[in-house]
């Protein structure tokens, strides 16, 4: 008997037996179906908490620094920064100024930190979401906060450093100030001063990162009554330049702060942290989840394929007798199992087939319910996974299947005849 | 000899106390051509007989030849193939696949035998036509009488041609009248040269072979030649 041959009995056989066929790919169905949506969501959950981090910006430090001595310290840190150049691609101060900045561009007026004239009782109007932040930084300030320009230029070194009357837009500030138009080369004023616009970010979906006017720090004598810059961001080369220019600047930082006998920091104090420590706990705390999940799909596979074991348990003795006529009139053992094993192949691949449909079409209408949650990441089943839970289903469904073949072809067919 | 079996025994549960022998020490020579019943009560072991002469089971002693050739020296697929080939089984109960319709269900043999596509349609169109079925191709057994299954079960025995065929109580299901022409299709295998081995535990269908075998409790006890009248 030929492979050909082995099919067509295969398939006559499963359009025969509809409710035994139904039933085994059900089981299949359902695992599948169930393994991709679980899976699924969770991988869209944890994409969803890496995503901060990865906007916020990979590799990035964050430096406080307070000293006795106010500037001259402070530009030692800084020179020891730029040293590190090999491992430091970027070092800016991150100072907001807390203090209300009058913003003016054209009839437009807009107030940072007017805590007292906000209307928090417009229906609709999240005041956190349209309030804008104006920043001291350096001509690092995009580097370091892993913003993309969308057009004009950054500012530069000598205009930071000779506090000339620049700024930089995030898109959020942009868009309140200009609308569509191109603010590159227009003139806004901060409290009355001018400033030129150099240029403009992209947006970053971060309210609090978008809805920002960055000007040089060398304003804060003038714009912020001179207040301490403590907030410094560090940006490093990559991962493993993380660590090590924190090991440094840890060391250093410890030398210019030393201890004294009661354990308090002389001359200032620091403090040395990276989001990528964050981003590692969120990584840990994905993979707990993962296990979690994972656990939980394995379980509802493992109830698909009690259900393909038992309908094909079940029927072992109505196929015995099945394959001691097939053997009766001559069929070899090998025929008979190239049969089942056809057979079985076929129902599992048809059930995982549809499982995966059911499963792709689940996890869009779960993506849908959750949508708060899982905001502006589309929920898509990954295909390893698709075709994990189809590649199990069928060997499993196939190993149940084959079974009562190999059982029963083992048998003296008069035996296997006596089945009943 | 066309079938030759010596000292032939078939023990279920040996050595212990529910120690049955179907098959007490039997030995037994068939010639080609031979119209043979064999007959006795239930459980007197003819059945046994029946499935270890077809290879359907293998004997706990003894040997057996067939066509020359030693059955217990054959492995699993050799044994197939003599069954498809060497023997035709017609069951009491008909033993057809349920799900197939009478066509298919005589095709499966010549299937396995790997008789072409071209052909086998054929060959088991014209089987079902000697035994007066081609009528009822497309039926399946659900929707035909016992006569007309069991009529199917030896359309599917003699599909393959083969020069035994071995009938195990055929009639046994049957009213008197299909009984009758079951086993005039048997006879005219007989007289068309192919070898029966019938068996049965009645005596008036005994009384149609040539010679009659007859075994209690697994032993036999007569084998005589009888004049028929049907020849």
């Amino acid at each position: 008997m030929n492979l050909w041959q082995a099919f067509k009995m295969a398939f006559k056989s499963i359009a025969l037996k509809k409710t035994r066929s139904f039933l085994t790919m059900l089981g299949i169905i359902i695992g599948v179906a169930s393994v991709v949506i679980m899976v699924s969501v969770m991988q869209g959950q944890a994409k969803k908490n890496l995503e901060y981090f990865e906007k916020m910006g990979e590799n990035k430090i964050n430096l406080y620094l307070y000293a006795w001595d106010g500037g001259e310290s402070i530009q030692r840190v800084m020179d020891y920064c730029l040293s590190l150049n090999q491992y430091i691609s970027g070092i800016t101060p991150n100072a907001e100024i807390n203090d209300t900045v009058t913003i003016q561009y054209g009839a437009k007026t807009i107030k940072t930190n007017d805590w007292d004239n906000i209307n928090w009782d417009v229906p609709g109007v999240d005041p956190w979401s349209t309030m804008l932040h104006v920043y001291l930084g350096s001509e690092q300030y995009g580097v370091c906060n892993n913003y993309k320009l969308a057009n004009g230029r950054e500012m530069s070194y000598l205009e930071v450093e000779k506090t000339l009357p620049v700024c930089m837009l995030g898109a959020g500030a942009k868009e309140q100030l200009f609308g569509f138009t191109d603010p590159v080369g227009e003139t806004i004023t901060l409290n009355g001063d001018p400033f030129q616009v150099v240029g403009w970010y992209k947006k970053m979906d971060l309210v609090q990162m978008d809805n920002t006017i960055v000007i040089p720090h060398t304003f804060n004598r003038t714009m912020n009554n001179n207040y301490d810059m403590n907030q410094y961001v560090i940006k490093a080369r990559d991962a493993q330049s993380t660590v090590k220019a924190m090991t440094l600047l840890t060391a250093y930082l410890n030398g210019m702060f030393p201890k004294d006998a009661d354990g308090n920091r002389m001359n200032g104090n620091y403090d040395l942290g990276s989001d990528n420590s964050a981003a590692e706990n969120q990584q840990k705390a994905n993979l707990m989840q993962s296990l979690v999940m994972g656990a939980i799909a394995g379980i509802s596979l493992l109830v698909g394929g009690i259900g393909i074991m038992n309908i094909m348990l079940v029927t072992v003795t109505e196929r015995t007798r099945e394959i001691g006529i097939r053997k009766a009139i001559g069929a070899e053992r090998s025929s008979i199992i190239t049969q089942f094993l056809i057979e079985a192949a076929v129902i599992c691949s048809i059930g995982g087939l549809i499982g995966i449909g059911i499963g792709y079409v689940g996890t869009m209408i779960a993506g849908k319910l959750m949508s708060d949650v899982f905001e502006g990441i589309i929920l898509m089943p990954e295909p390893f996974i698709a075709f994990g839970a189809f590649a199990f289903s069928v060997v499993l469904g196939v190993i149940f299947g084959m079974y009562p073949a190999i059982k029963a072809s083992g048998l003296q067919p008069v035996v296997a005849l006596r089945a009943d | 000899m066309l079938i030759e079996i010596q000292n032939l025994y078939k023990i279920y549960n040996e050595g212990k106390e529910s120690e049955v022998r179907a098959l007490d020490g039997v030995s037994l020579q068939i010639d080609k051509g031979e119209f043979v019943a064999i007959v006795g009560q239930s459980g007197s072991g003819k059945s046994t007989m029946m499935n270890v002469l077809g290879c359907l089971d293998i004997p706990t002693y003894g040997e057996y030849h067939l066509d020359g050739t030693d059955i217990g020296s054959l492995s699993d697929k050799q044994l197939a193939r003599i069954r498809n080939r060497e023997i035709g089984f017609i069951f009491q109960g008909y033993n057809l696949i349920q799900e197939l319709d009478a066509l298919e269900n005589v095709t499966l043999p010549l299937i396995y035998r790997g008789v072409s596509v071209f052909d086998r349609e054929d060959m088991a169109m014209e089987a079902l036509a000697k035994v007066g079925m081609d009528d009822r191709a497309h039926h399946r057994p659900s929707e035909m009488s016992g006569g007309q299954q069991q009529r199917v079960a030896i359309a599917r025995a003699i599909a393959t041609a083969p020069p035994i065929i071995m009938a195990d109580e055929p009639t046994g299901a049957l009213d008197s009248k299909t009984g009758k022409h079951v086993l005039e299709i048997l006879r005219d295998l007989y007289r068309g040269g192919t070898t029966i081995l019938l068996i049965t535990h009645d005596d008036g269908i005994a009384a149609t072979a040539r010679r009659v075998v007859r075994l209690s409790d697994g032993k036999i006890i007569s084998d005589k030649q009888q004049e028929v009248d049907w020849e």
